[in-house]
């Protein structure tokens, strides 16, 4: 029988090293996927790569474990024992389980990151629009997707940010709104500022000034960044214009001082002012931050705040998890009810043929009856039927988990000798019948 | 009667603290359903005051501040709906709700005095209980503004930083909102004062008794002198954001003093 599987590895079981072989991206999704579908394990797979993990996610036969195992090695031309310690299999309800912890950015490197439900949306939507997934993968990944939107809705999972540089970003954004428009300066040319300068143009604020010491070296980074280099000299007129200022001087002694902000404040109104002091030792005077209007973080500062993000993300995990059981639990009923129909009808099938052989035995002692009386011993043994099997299709349906549907299945399977020759015509009606294949 | 809305306002202020704590969207939209209802049966009551009376419900104190309570919660609806933003739906409501008190309690409808049938009496109450909503509103956005500057600045960021708007939009809706008060209060002033002055002949003593020196009269032009400040000085100081937001709560406390304690205890002039 086909069960749902993943087999991957990620920056749990995986050093980075091999993590940089193992990428299916890098040939492009499609041709993995194409490849893989060429090795003829399963119909239904969907392949999520990105730089912390690579899964596959496929409903298969008992052996797809081994073969996808063996795909991973051969697509990525690596020796199998060299993979094979690091790789892990997940199936049924754990498979389930796993992508979901994994939508809802349980199973990242930092946790609760947002960029995980994207990528496992776009792993999706690649497989799917390469008629690579069906039922099961297209119920599993729409539940995952789910389970991602509701950790992020009912929990404090992704909140807060927790680098240094999005810290910055997001009490900019609390301050002023919208970064585009603003106006950004830089104290400093090396290479603390480089990348604050590079991190801030991708912010695509309106424009970024630099000022140091010695022109040349603002002038070189200016050019770098598609920035304007400012004159030492005109520091002031430039802490004027400006709504973020960004220090990272090797100085010693703190550049900008109290009264030396005080006086620019005036003349910009008041306008509010964000300084962000990235340098140790400190190039702003603590006493700036006193200012109306002047919202001064330190490097220090900005740490602390990433320190209490980790922390109140740790204390929604209990949340998340109980969201993610939940929906597993969802997904398994769903499961488990998908997998007793074929059951449920081989069953019915059973029954109803044995009524009509025994119809049709009996047929020369009811010759002599009146049509009425054999219109009504017909419905009489159809109700009887019916009434028989009522309490056991409830039962099966009602199964929540996969390992005793499989147990109930295989018992009645046995008992009523179903599949045998003996009901040929159960198989070629299943999917008739059964109205969650269609979906 | 009167306990429909105030239950419904009530309920809607509940629902709002929950949505502040939780933020979801199924809280976020009972909130503002319930908030809706409250407004829909408040329509209702005055409707019913309107037929019964045979005028607007505008004549005595009672009636002005649940007409005050109507024009805030459906300024408040109109802001929350066009910006999507909730979090200043806590205060107001329970605003809403403590000032819904006094016509919960206080029903009956005052008689209309043969001076206050000019129209330009129903356009000057609504045009000032139209300014005291969106200096209400600019009250409310002033407050959250300097919870969430205090946050900012003492640098602990929480409970009020994950939830509420930037500091540069609250700032921009304050000053709009001070502005559209401002115009609404001067257009009120003047439109009473016009109606004075035609009715000046009237034997009624409360219409003598209508100059600077009645302390509702009084503290109302105070009110405005210091609204216009705020609005002078944004533009030509650059008093913004947390002066303006200080500025703005300043002014709304003593709106709301003119309003219930002077309008019931002490006013000669406006106790109709």
């Amino acid at each position: 029988m086909s069960r749902l599987y993943a087999v991957g590895l990620s920056h749990r079981t995986a050093p980075v090293e091999l993590r940089e072989c193992v990428d299916f991206t890098r040939g492009g999704t499609v041709e993995a996927l194409t490849a893989l579908a060429a090795r003829g394990v399963s119909r239904e797979f969907v392949v999520l790569s990105t730089c912390n993990r690579a899964e596959i996610y496929a409903v298969a036969g008992p052996d797809g474990p081994d073969t996808i195992a063996r795909f991973f090695a051969d697509y990525h031309q690596l020796p199998l024992a060299r993979l094979a310690e690091h790789l892990y299999v997940r199936q049924g309800a754990d498979a389930a389980r796993h992508l979901f912890r994994v939508a809802a950015g349980l199973d990242s490197l930092v946790v609760g990151e947002p960029q995980i439900l994207g990528q496992v949306k776009a792993a999706y939507a690649v497989a799917s629009d390469g008629g690579f997934t069906s039922a099961m993968t297209n119920r599993l990944f729409h539940s995952a997707f789910g389970v991602g939107k509701r950790v992020r809705r009912e929990t404090g999972l992704s909140e807060g940010a927790v680098s240094v540089s999005y810290a910055a970003m997001a009490l900019a954004r609390k301050i002023f709104g919208d970064l585009r428009g603003l106006n950004v300066l830089i104290l400093g040319a090396g290479g603390m500022a480089k990348l604050t300068g590079m991190h801030l143009r991708g912010q695509h604020v309106q424009q970024i000034s630099i000022v140091s010491r010695t022109l040349r070296t603002a002038e070189t980074l200016a050019a770098q960044l598609g920035a304007v280099a400012v004159p030492w000299s005109e520091l002031g007129a430039a802490l004027g214009a400006a709504d973020i200022v960004v220090t990272a001087t090797g100085a010693t002694d703190p550049i900008l001082t109290r009264g030396a902000i005080q006086d620019v404040m005036r003349p910009r109104r008041h306008r509010p002012l964000f300084i962000i002091d990235i340098a140790v030792p400190r190039d702003v005077e603590a006493a700036v931050g006193d200012l109306d209007q002047v919202f001064l973080y330190n490097i220090d500062d900005l740490q602390g705040i990433v320190k209490e993000n980790l922390a109140r993300r740790s204390g929604e995990l209990e949340r998340a998890e109980a969201i993610v059981e939940e929906e597993a639990q969802k997904f398994m009923a769903w499961l488990t009810s998908r997998d007793v129909i074929p059951t449920i009808v081989a069953l019915r099938e059973r029954f109803e043929a044995i009524r009509q052989s025994e119809l049709a035995r009996l047929e020369p002692k009811m010759s002599g009856l009146p049509p009425q009386a054999r219109e009504r011993l017909d419905e009489i043994t159809q109700l009887l039927v019916q009434k028989l099997l009522l309490t056991p299709t409830e039962q099966l349906k009602a199964l929540r988990d996969e390992s005793s549907g499989a147990a109930y299945t295989d018992a009645l399977n046995q008992l009523f000798r179903l599949g045998s020759d003996e009901a040929p015509q159960a198989p070629r009606r299943r999917s008739k019948v059964s109205p969650l294949r269609r979906e | 009667m009167h306990f429909i809305p105030l239950l419904l306002y009530g309920c809607a202020a509940a629902a709002y603290v929950a949505h502040f704590a939780r933020r979801d969207r199924t809280t976020a939209r009972t909130a503002t359903g319930l908030l809706g209802t409250a407004i829909l049966a408040h329509t209702f009551l005055i409707g019913m005051q309107t037929v019964q009376a045979g005028h607007a419900p505008l004549v005595g104190t009672t009636a002005a501040v649940s007409a005050f309570v109507w024009l805030l919660a459906i300024s408040y609806l109109y802001v929350e709906l066009t910006t999507d933003e909730r979090a200043m739906g806590v205060l107001v409501t329970a605003l809403l709700t403590v000032l819904f008190l006094i016509p919960a309690f206080d029903p009956a409808v005052s008689p209309r005095p043969a001076v206050l049938q000019s129209p330009l009496f129903t356009l000057h109450v609504l045009t000032v209980l139209f300014a005291y909503a969106s200096f209400a509103l600019a009250f409310v956005i002033g407050v959250t503004y300097v919870l969430l500057f205090k946050e900012i600045k003492a640098k602990h960021l929480g409970y009020f930083y994950a939830r509420l708007p930037s500091l540069q939009v609250l700032d921009g809706m304050n000053g709009r909102v001070v502005t559209v008060g401002w115009i609404f209060l001067t257009l009120g002033i003047a439109v009473g004062g016009i109606w004075v002055m035609q009715v000046q002949s009237s034997p009624d003593p409360r219409v003598q008794e209508m100059s600077i020196q009645d302390p509702k009269i009084l503290v109302a032009l105070v009110s405005w002198g210091v609204y216009s400040f705020a609005l002078v000085a944004r533009r030509a100081i650059g008093w913004t954001g947390r002066r303006a937001a200080w500025l703005s709560a300043l002014a709304f406390v003593i709106v709301l003093l003119n309003f219930v304690p002077v309008g019931y205890f002490l006013t000669k002039s406006h106790n109709f």
